[in-house]
């Protein structure tokens, strides 16, 4: 019987790479796509993959409260996340969230394969850069990994997340509600529920707590050229 | 109608969802593939391709860098950005180091192969999430 994979990311490209990759191999298959967290909770639930890979920076939900969700709902899902970045925060975090396997994008060629294999096994897979890291904040800090050591993450409820994540990334309450199923009344109240946990007083203040957070990831744009006199126009 | 493509994103397995687009198309050839800006200079002078489909964000020369650079280098090959950035001022600086056409990631899968036969043919071709900005065709 053939491993079913589901894959969830926003980028149509990344999933026909990642489809690409994993279908070479015998006895593998793709059941399903997702192009946020939102596809992928229903997407799981209806086609029972026996792995399901996340990014977690897909909007909507991100990857890391798609994993937990999952897992609430059925502790046996199997969940590796991809991810651009590889702060120990994320790291800690996806850890926390339940994700058995973890991969940076940038080496998911190399990397995806055998952690897709490893959860096959009943194994974890953290990809080697990231058990350097890891071991390297480790050593520096001097202490061993504690299972109390909340994550940084604060105090905001499952369903105040995923609020904080769909204004960060402009919705409005109105269009946060619908999304949600929610009424814009109970939408509002959240809002200032969180702007009052996080004392804060703009939406910008939101945005980077989002960003910080892991709950939106972006690509900075590159640093702008250096002045020279005279430029190239156009073609 | 033959179209001799390099590839240029800083991620290995976008490079395969994007090549893995482009080679359904009958005639296109994704004849190389670049991880950086730098490596793109030196691939395009040695495989001379028609189109580079090329990422900003890249690692040691950013697609911008790039893009100046070839313009002077190989005057011929007609540039295509790919990127995650949804911004027309990014847009503009594209336009302006050289390149014919702008298309975001998250919307490749449907403006890709329009973007790359439009430039194939010294057109322009802009497309930002939701808008295509007037005036620039």
């Amino acid at each position: 019987m053939k491993l079913r994979i589901l894959l969830a990311d926003d980028h149509e490209i990344v999933r026909r790479g990642l489809r690409a990759l994993l279908e070479k191999h015998e006895g593998w298959e793709v059941c399903g796509e997702a192009s946020d967290g939102r596809e992928a909770m229903e997407k799981a639930l209806q086609l029972k993959p026996d792995v399901v890979i996340v990014d977690i920076g897909m909007p909507n939900l991100n990857g890391l409260d798609t994993t937990r969700q999952l897992l609430q709902h059925d502790p046996h899902f199997k969940v590796i996340v991809l991810t651009i970045t590889d702060s120990d925060q994320v790291i800690r975090e996806a850890l926390d969230a339940g994700a058995r396997g973890f991969v940076l994008k940038s080496d998911a060629a190399r990397d995806l394969v055998s952690a897709v294999e490893a959860l096959q096994n009943k194994r974890m897979f953290f990809t080697p850069r990231v058990n350097d890291l890891v071991l390297a904040g480790f050593l520096e800090k001097g202490h061993t990994v504690s299972r109390n050591e909340a994550p940084k993450l604060p105090t905001l409820t499952a369903r105040e997340r995923e609020i904080t994540q769909l204004l960060a990334e402009g919705n409005s309450s109105k269009e946060v509600a619908c999304l949600l199923n929610l009424s814009t009344k109970t939408v509002e109240t959240h809002r200032s529920n969180i702007m009052r946990k996080l004392s804060f007083h703009s939406i910008r203040d939101l945005v980077v707590y989002a960003i910080k957070n892991n709950l939106i990831q972006i690509e900075l744009p590159p640093p702008p050229p250096p002045k020279s006199p005279a430029g190239p126009t156009a073609a | 109608m033959t179209i001799r493509i390099l590839v240029v994103d800083d991620h290995p397995v976008v490079r395969q969802g994007l090549k893995t687009l482009l080679e359904g198309r009958s005639g296109w050839e994704v004849i190389g593939e670049a991880s950086d800006g730098a490596e793109a200079v030196e691939k395009a002078r040695n495989l001379n391709p028609d189109v580079m489909v090329l990422d900003v964000t890249m690692p040691r020369m950013n697609g911008l860098e790039a893009c100046r650079v070839l313009r002077r280098q190989s005057p011929q090959l007609e540039i295509l950005f790919v990127t995650q950035h949804d911004s027309p001022q990014m847009m503009r600086e594209a336009l302006d180091a050289g390149a014919r056409g702008y298309v975001v990631k998250s919307n490749a899968a449907r403006d890709l192969l329009a973007a790359v036969e439009a430039v194939s043919q010294h057109r322009i071709f802009t497309a930002l999430n939701g808008r295509d900005i007037a005036g620039l065709h």
